[in-house]
């Protein structure tokens, strides 16, 4: 299941601070709008009191114009000047501003006549009328107001009674007031921008004081206040603006200062930790701000450590261990495992570097008798010093690996044939020289040294390596040998032999197709009637027609360590045969097997199979004593357990071998054959003779059945008969036959064969 | 007597509110202004007269005329038109003076004979401050017979402060004979600033103590002068000189020029006793 993307700190980091800004640009736009919501009321309500000011103004200029042309109308001196005007320009332009009648000089006044004519008017007052408008009423006072040549005053005109009773009419006073500047004084608006003021009126024009307010145009003058307020309010939103946007980004670089950049160091080296990657460092002991980062960080760091050390202290072990795992505990040098590991390694490193390469096998020789005369202990110890002699005689880069038992092997790197030997010749130097004598081992020491060899040409042939060096070894280990045998060139004769010959290819051929391994049987009298008691079946290669007899084929089972593969052949071949009826009932077969097939368990499994038929023939094992038996309790373990489905076991070829008598002391064996070099020994008038037929009754009175094998003369049956050997067997009495024939044979009474070897 | 004639005056102050405004045109266009209260006809009619640039509702003159008036006389109190069309305010020192001592003259000689035309056939000229040299003025001249007597309040020369009273004269004599018509500022009595023409000014500055002094030697009427020995708008010796002047002179202790407060009913006791010793005129 899929869970959701995690997020990042810092996005989140972001995406707070990014609300932030747009909560305060909300609250802003919001104020903002609140704000001038707030000056468009404010501007309006300036605006209203604006109107209102100005037309007080208006009202109040008219007012005190009014006050004033009273004041005037009542002034003795007014009257005065209307009826003796001889000063009246003193009067006019100086008195009625000393005596404080008119507050200003933009206030003027002029006297009319009754008639409405300028009083005195060839004294200057050119801002004054020359006459009064017509139509004006004499007896009311009256205000207009006129544009002249840009300048608009206000004109008041009113009646100068002689009397108090307002009948004598004297004249007419006329009040003439700057207008804007009146109306515009100072300290008179508040609410009215004075510079926007203007009156709506044409040059020339007059305008009653009625009609005045219509044609006013002005503006509101904008509040200080409200404008210091929407000042201090604005700067006050934009520096909270401002503030909030800087602590916002404080606030985030904090953020990402104490928990982002920590948690991301924290996240990449648990990453790191996690690929193995992570190395700790100065920058990693440095210290967090946050108390709780900071107790992971130590936490991890620590944790790091001890995995660490932990780490190394796995590798440390798991080299010991390995190296452990490729030692062999015995001899101290490479096992097998590091045989294979290694082998593979320096084949796949030719592919690339291709070079002389020399195997060489080595095998110790009677190590088994060694073993069993002088205990497991001492045969470990020979084992040992084998190993510390090979090991010095090798090159410094060589390595010894210990493939079993008393089997090592080693490859060389670029070396030649020559090198080789020279190398094989100083191991067994080495061998000779080292002294056994100190372990009580006074006979000689030695191993058989096979060596196989590839050019750097044929490097496609380096897999054949060990099975050459294994063919070569046993090549060495042959009596006469130099002990030392290279593949190909000290195998020729068997290579020619095996490789060359049609039988090598007889061989293979009859391993892969049933049928043409032959069995030929020859025939086992008892004694002293000579009766044929069994059959010893014996192997044949029919190829081509013709019958390859075991003298040339077994060597190349032998050097191509077949055994095993043959003997299974055979033992199918035994069991057709045995299938077959052609054999006479209660006839027993024996059967030959090499000793390395006898452990097995392919063989042993087929032989039990096998043991279906000793009912009707009782079956009998024959393994070749001259084969070495290396695993000596698994061999016995089997031969038990054959017996226990009556196989009776036999030690062919007895007298040829390593360790006869250890053979015949470990093993089941019940009965012994003797070999025909033994056998012919009795022939002879002599002291070996003697010891053959003394050592003939001892065996039979120590319970082994006896069978002297190669009987071909009189002379010979006669002291085997003599020595009271229980069987014998020998192309005297019989030659092997092939089935048919001996089928046949016994049917016809008889027992009939062709020599063979046994 | 004060505390009688207090409680005289409260308990006939509504009658001057019946007083009557008299107007008569002194030149043309200019006309003048004179409340009249009636009184006994067995007794003299008193003109009372305003001081300098003032009118006859000047508190002393107005209280005065009352008093004098609760006491059953008729008392007339014009205010000098100076020039002024129906004046009713009291004229400004800066205002044009177009007026003089001969125009002042004239006025009382026309309010004479109005309360001569109204019957009385005994007057007594009472004047405070410059309307008592007015007065005098009137009195230097031929005045009408029918005037009887002359009370003189606070009598007072016509001061022209520091300046040289004779250079002055002569200034504007050779003005006015020159005919420049040009307001000549001057200072006269309390005023500083006083825009006149020269023969207004000239008419008034030619009334110096000496001459003053010397009408007063002529006056063909019962005389009496009231002065207060707190007037410091007269000179020091000037009661004193007055005393010399074979006129009696009354002079009322802590009393100021303009007589107010308590001393009016003092000005007020002499004035009565005063006009109790004009005879009365003698019926037709």
């Amino acid at each position: 299941m899929k869970g959701p993307r995690p997020i990042s700190i810092k996005h989140i980091g972001l995406a707070f601070v990014t609300g932030l800004l747009v909560l305060v640009s909300l609250i802003g736009g919001f104020s903002a709008y609140q704000t001038r919501a707030l000056t468009h009321n404010l501007a309006q309500h300036n605006h209203d009191a604006a109107r209102s000011e100005l037309a007080a103004a208006v009202q109040r200029l008219l007012s005190q114009t009014e006050d004033l042309a009273i004041q005037l109308a009542e002034w003795d001196e007014t009257r005065q000047q209307l009826v003796l005007p001889e000063y009246y320009p003193y009067w006019r332009d100086q008195r009625v501003y000393e005596s404080g009648i008119l507050p200003s000089r933009l206030l003027r006044v002029a006297l009319y006549t009754e008639a409405g004519t300028l009083l005195e008017p060839g004294t200057a007052n050119l801002e004054m009328p020359a006459s009064l408008p017509t139509g004006m009423p004499a007896y009311q006072p009256s205000t207009w107001l006129s544009n002249e040549t840009g300048t608009i005053a206000l004109y008041h005109a009113f009646p100068v009674f002689g009397d108090a009773q307002r009948q004598a009419l004297l004249g007419h006073g006329l009040l003439r007031v700057n207008f804007m500047p009146a109306l515009l004084r100072p300290d008179a608006l508040h609410f009215v921008d004075a510079t926007s003021v203007s009156v709506a009126l044409k040059p020339g024009e007059l305008l009653s004081a009625a009609d005045l307010l219509s044609r006013l145009n002005f503006s509101a003058r904008t509040d200080p206040d409200q404008l210091h307020f929407q000042t201090i309010l604005s700067r006050t939103l934009l520096s909270l603006f401002v503030l909030l946007i800087s602590a916002a980004l404080i606030g985030f670089l904090v953020y990402t200062r104490l928990l982002i950049r920590p948690l991301g160091r924290l996240s990449q080296d648990i990453d790191a930790m996690q690929h193995g990657r992570f190395k700790p460092g100065p920058s990693h002991a440095q210290t967090m701000r946050i108390s709780e980062l900071e107790r992971i960080r130590r936490s991890l760091y620590e944790y790091q450590l001890q995995l660490h050390e932990l780490h190394g202290s796995l590798e440390n072990q798991n080299r010991e261990f390995h190296s452990q795992a490729r030692q062999d505990a015995l001899t101290g040098c490479h096992n097998r495992r590091a045989y294979e590991e290694d082998w593979e390694s320096f084949r796949q490193g030719l592919k690339a570097d291709p070079q002389g390469v020399a195997f060489l096998l080595f095998d110790c020789d009677r190590f088994k008798t060694i073993n069993d005369t002088y205990g497991h202990a001492k045969g470990d110890r020979v084992l040992s010093l084998i190993a510390d002699a090979l090991v010095m005689a090798l090159r410094a880069n060589d390595r010894l690996y210990r493939l079993g038992g008393d089997e090592f092997a080693t490859f060389l790197a670029r070396t030649t044939p020559g090198q080789a030997k020279q190398i094989a010749q100083r191991c067994q130097s080495l061998l000779d020289a080292s002294v056994f004598s100190d372990l009580g081992i006074n006979e000689p020491v030695g191993v058989s040294i096979g060596i196989a060899f590839c050019g750097s040409d044929e490097i496609e042939h380096v897999n054949d390596l060990p099975k050459q060096a294994d063919i070569a070894m046993y090549t060495a280990k042959q009596p006469g040998r130099t002990r030392i045998a290279l593949y190909g060139e000290d195998t020729e004769r068997a290579s020619q032999t095996l490789v060359a010959s049609r039988e090598t290819s007889a061989l293979f051929q009859a391993l892969a197709s049933p049928g043409m391994i032959e069995l030929h049987y020859q025939s086992i009298h008892a004694l002293p009637g000579r009766q044929v008691d069994y059959y010893e079946a014996l192997a044949r290669i029919r190829y081509h027609g013709t019958l390859i007899m075991p003298d040339a084929f077994l060597p190349v089972v032998s050097s191509r360590r077949l055994e095993t593969e043959f003997d299974l052949a055979v033992l199918q071949q035994v069991d057709a045969d045995l299938s077959s009826g052609q054999l006479p009932p209660r006839v027993g077969i024996s059967i030959n097997l090499s000793a390395q097939s006898i452990s097995r368990p392919e063989v042993v499994s087929q032989l039990l199979e096998l043991s279906r038929h000793n009912a009707r023939h009782p079956l009998m094992l024959e393994i070749t004593e001259t084969s070495l038996i290396t695993q000596m309790v698994e061999v016995r373990t089997y031969l038990d357990l054959l017996r226990t489905v009556n196989y009776r076991i036999a030690m062919d070829d007895f007298g040829t071998g390593y360790s006869p008598l250890r053979y015949l002391v470990d093993l089941p064996v019940d009965v012994v054959k003797f070999d025909i070099s033994l056998v012919n020994k009795l022939a002879e008038d002599n002291r070996a003779a003697q010891v053959v037929a003394d050592f003939a009754r001892m065996m039979s009175d120590a319970g082994y059945s006896l069978v002297a094998e190669g009987v071909e003369s009189d002379a010979v049956l006669r002291k085997v008969e003599s020595l009271g050997i229980a069987h014998v067997q020998g192309y005297l009495l019989s030659m092997p036959v092939p089935l048919a024939e001996l089928a046949a044979g016994h049917h016809a009474g008889r027992g009939t064969g062709v020599a063979q070897s046994g | 007597m004060r505390a009688y004639l207090l409680c005289l005056l409260i308990s006939l102050f509504p009658a001057s509110i019946y007083a009557a405004v008299v107007q008569q045109e002194m030149r043309s266009g200019i006309g003048a202004s004179a409340d009249y209260m009636a009184g006994a006809s067995d007794k003299p009619a008193v003109l009372l007269l305003h001081g300098f640039l003032q009118t006859r509702d000047f508190h002393t003159v107005a209280s005065l005329g009352r008093g004098i008036n609760d006491a059953g006389y008729a008392v007339l109190t014009p205010t000098l038109s100076l020039n002024v069309p129906n004046r009713s305010q009291s004229l400004a020192c800066e205002a044009v003076h177009k007026h003089s001592l001969d125009d002042d003259v004239a006025e009382i000689a026309r309010w004479v004979r109005w309360l001569k035309s109204h019957g009385h056939r005994s007057v007594v000229l009472f004047g405070h401050s410059f309307g008592s040299l007015q007065l005098l003025a009137y009195l230097s001249r031929k005045p009408d017979p029918v005037v009887k007597g002359y009370v003189g309040a606070s009598l007072v020369e016509t001061q022209l402060g520091q300046t040289d009273r004779a250079a002055l004269i002569a200034l504007l004599e050779d003005r006015v004979r020159s005919g420049q018509r040009a307001l000549y500022t001057g200072s006269i009595s309390f005023c500083a600033k006083y825009p006149s023409t020269p023969e207004g000014l000239l008419s008034y500055a030619r009334w110096d103590q000496t001459r003053v002094l010397d009408a007063l030697k002529q006056v063909p009427v019962a005389t009496k002068l009231v002065m207060g020995d707190a007037d410091f708008i007269i000179e020091n010796n000037w009661a004193k000189a007055l005393q010399h002047a074979q006129t009696p002179v009354v002079i009322i202790k802590g009393a100021n020029h303009f007589m107010d407060g308590e001393h009016e009913f003092d000005l007020l006791e002499h004035a009565l006793g005063f006009l109790a010793s004009v005879p009365p005129p003698r019926p037709r």
